[in-house]
């Protein structure tokens, strides 16, 4: 019974995880149709700018936490303001290939101008203490993931329900031109969508810190790896499909983990990308997919 | 002429174009070997293979607009698969002692070999490709990415195998600079009478327009798995190129790194045209081997630069970014070699 409850935390903690990165990657690509590559760099600049502020400023833990949160946001928009803005109405494809150069001209920055090894951040692991609850075992650190994703998804409905940027975004997503015409700025709403999944990824960020304590160049690749075929799994653009796709990974994983036998450790990713595959056979355009319409609309 | 009652006129346009570009092709080939040192020739020859990596990556990706991630994958099995058949008992005793099924008691002839390897590579291409051509055109380049990720996640935990992050050696090198000429020539030719068959005209059309396509009759699916599987050939054959001619091989080539820059190379010389596909290829092969230069902090006019790590990978990203925001069908655009020339004239 241990053991089960055990699992079903992993889960729930690799779930949030994936499912705050999916949330962010999902909030852009519904208002503006670009599959954000970049989103593992900003998680990136997030993890050098706690190692920034830890040795040039302070090593108090929120301030640290708060000073990612805030370089998450503005290089979320500022990447939106400097790269995607030229390629903003151009086709999908053309949108993921520029996220793409932008991902490579990140990464290699951070590996010219910091360096290519991991550098250990171990102010936040303080985060992560194991507790001991009704006779069970468990780290305090899936408990703030899962209850700080919940309380994230909770105000970001709220937000889309209630604010008008909210209720305008919602519409940009099914169609931008109209909202242009009632007199809101496109540039306004994108750059809030670029600000909220900046955010998420700063959240992402500090829980995924607070487990490896350490960053390298790539360090983004991984969970945002995840985050796109959860994205995928539960339908591309869908919020709610991202966080089912998010949790839903995150189960797939753990499971894994306890079926698979020790000696196929390695080949995890591969067993778990294999089984997305065949959900993907069954419903190709993800478990929630919008109902696109393919034909032109004009 | 008789010629003309088998095939269409932009088929013979296609022909004349692939005999321009082998003709570039072969006259850099010859500069390199008659004056070239054995470096330059080493350049030229991972030129050449990337060049058959980018054309495999045309076929699908340019004709069908469906970005693919996983080229470099394939180009691994197709080499391992060789290595393993071609490599003699003796260097496989020693370097995969405990390989199952057998695989270390036995050794092919190297045609033999990169005949298996292509059928091996093409029939995984051709079941992944059953999941792949069905998805919409993100999620294909999703599921590619995880195909890149699972494929480079087996060959680095069964090293009884593949050696993992360890280098495959003992591989005859049967290849020089002169096989790889004709391959890349045959490959063009074969690139660009795909893309003037009937297939490559209707999945053209798929990729401007899925339901009208599909209305005039286009089985969409069936022709980007043709692609699919086509191009998959082409990235076997590359990866045997590679394996035949270094003598070792290891995992890490074909991973980000290698997708990353032969991306790079299709996006510049612009995806819908095999002419930017060759273009792109001779483009950034030389144009990296400037900034590797720079990278290493020489000395220039008497200063003393500093050692600049990864600048080929900014280089790579501003290339991509720079192409999109500015020509995003890339160098060429739509015209082939041949329409350019015929321009000209007029």
């Amino acid at each position: 019974m241990d053991y089960a409850i055990q699992q079903v935390l992993n889960a729930l903690s690799f779930g949030a995880e994936y499912a705050l990165l999916a949330l962010g990657l999902a909030i852009v690509f519904s208002i503006m149709g670009l599959v954000n590559f970049a989103h593992g760099e900003i998680i990136a600049a997030g993890g050098y700018s706690m190692f920034a502020i830890t040795s040039l400023l302070t090593g108090n833990p929120f301030v640290v936490i708060v000073g990612a949160l805030l370089v998450a946001v503005l290089a979320s928009v500022l990447l939106e303001r400097v790269a995607f803005r030229p390629v903003r109405y151009a086709d999908a494809s053309t949108g993921l290939l520029t996220a793409f150069g932008v991902s490579m001209i990140l990464q290699n920055l951070f590996l010219l101008l910091v360096s290519p090894r991991p550098i250990a951040i171990t102010n936040l692991y303080f985060l992560n203490w194991p507790i001991e609850v009704a006779g069970v075992q468990i780290s305090t650190l899936q408990v703030f993931e899962t209850v700080t994703t919940a309380i994230a998804i909770c105000l970001l409905v709220v937000f889309l329900k209630k604010s008008s940027f909210g209720i305008a975004m919602r519409a940009a997503s099914l169609d931008f031109e109209m909202v242009r015409l009632m007199g809101i700025r496109a540039n306004r709403v994108v750059a809030v969508a670029f600000a909220v999944s900046g955010l998420l990824a700063g959240l992402a960020c500090i829980f995924i810190m607070a487990r490896r304590g350490s960053v390298d160049p790539t360090f983004g690749f991984n969970p945002v790896l995840k985050a796109f075929v959860a994205c995928v799994l539960g339908g591309f653009g869908s919020l709610p499909g991202a966080v089912l796709g998010g949790f839903l990974l995150g189960a797939i994983e753990v499971g894994m983990l306890v079926l698979l036998p020790q000696s196929y450790g390695g080949m995890k990713e591969a067993f778990v990308f294999g089984i997305v595959a065949l959900i993907l056979v069954w419903r190709p355009d993800g478990i929630l997919s919008p109902a696109v319409e393919k034909g032109d609309k004009l | 002429m008789s010629l003309s009652a088998y095939i269409s006129r932009d088929q013979r346009s296609g022909l004349v174009g692939s005999l321009l570009l082998s003709c570039l092709l072969i006259a850099v080939g010859l500069l390199v070997v008659y004056f070239g040192q054995r470096y330059q020739l080493r350049i030229v020859y991972a030129a050449y293979v990337n060049l058959l990596v980018v054309l495999g990556l045309q076929v699908f990706m340019g004709n069908a607009n469906i970005t693919n991630l996983s080229h470099s994958a394939f180009m691994g099995i197709g080499a391992y698969v060789a290595a393993i058949c071609v490599t003699p008992v003796k260097i496989k005793a020693i370097s995969l002692p405990q390989a199952p099924w057998g695989l270390n008691a036995f050794a092919l002839d190297p045609w033999v070999s990169a005949f298996i390897a292509i059928a091996i590579t093409a029939l995984l291409a051709w079941l992944v490709g059953l999941i792949i051509t069905r998805l919409s055109g993100i999620g294909a380049t999703i599921v590619s990415l995880a195909l890149l990720v699972i494929v480079h996640s087996i060959f680095l935990h069964r090293t009884d195998i593949f050696k993992g992050k360890q280098a495959f050696f003992g591989i005859p090198q049967v290849f020089d600079i002169n096989s790889i000429l004709i391959i890349s020539v045959c490959a063009i030719f074969v690139a660009r009478a795909f893309r003037e068959s009937h297939w490559g005209i209707q999945l053209r059309a798929s990729a401007d327009d899925e339901v009208g396509a599909r209305s005039m009759g286009v089985n969409v699916y069936r022709v980007r798995l043709i692609a699919w599987v086509l191009g998959s050939v082409f990235l076997a054959v590359a990866g045997i190129s590679y394996a035949y001619f270094l003598g070792t091989i290891s995992a890490r080539p074909f991973y980000f790194t290698h997708v990353f820059l032969t991306v790079a190379m299709l996006i510049l010389g612009g995806m819908r045209t095999v002419t930017g596909a060759v273009l792109g290829t001779l483009l950034i092969s030389f144009g990296l081997e400037g900034v590797r230069y720079l990278e290493t902090g020489p000395e220039l006019l008497g200063i003393k630069l500093p050692e600049l790590l990864g600048l080929s990978g900014i280089m790579l990203g501003v290339v991509i970014v720079v192409t999109m925001a500015f020509r995003s069908s890339g160098i060429t655009g739509n015209t082939e070699i041949e329409q350019l020339f015929n321009r000209w004239r007029r």
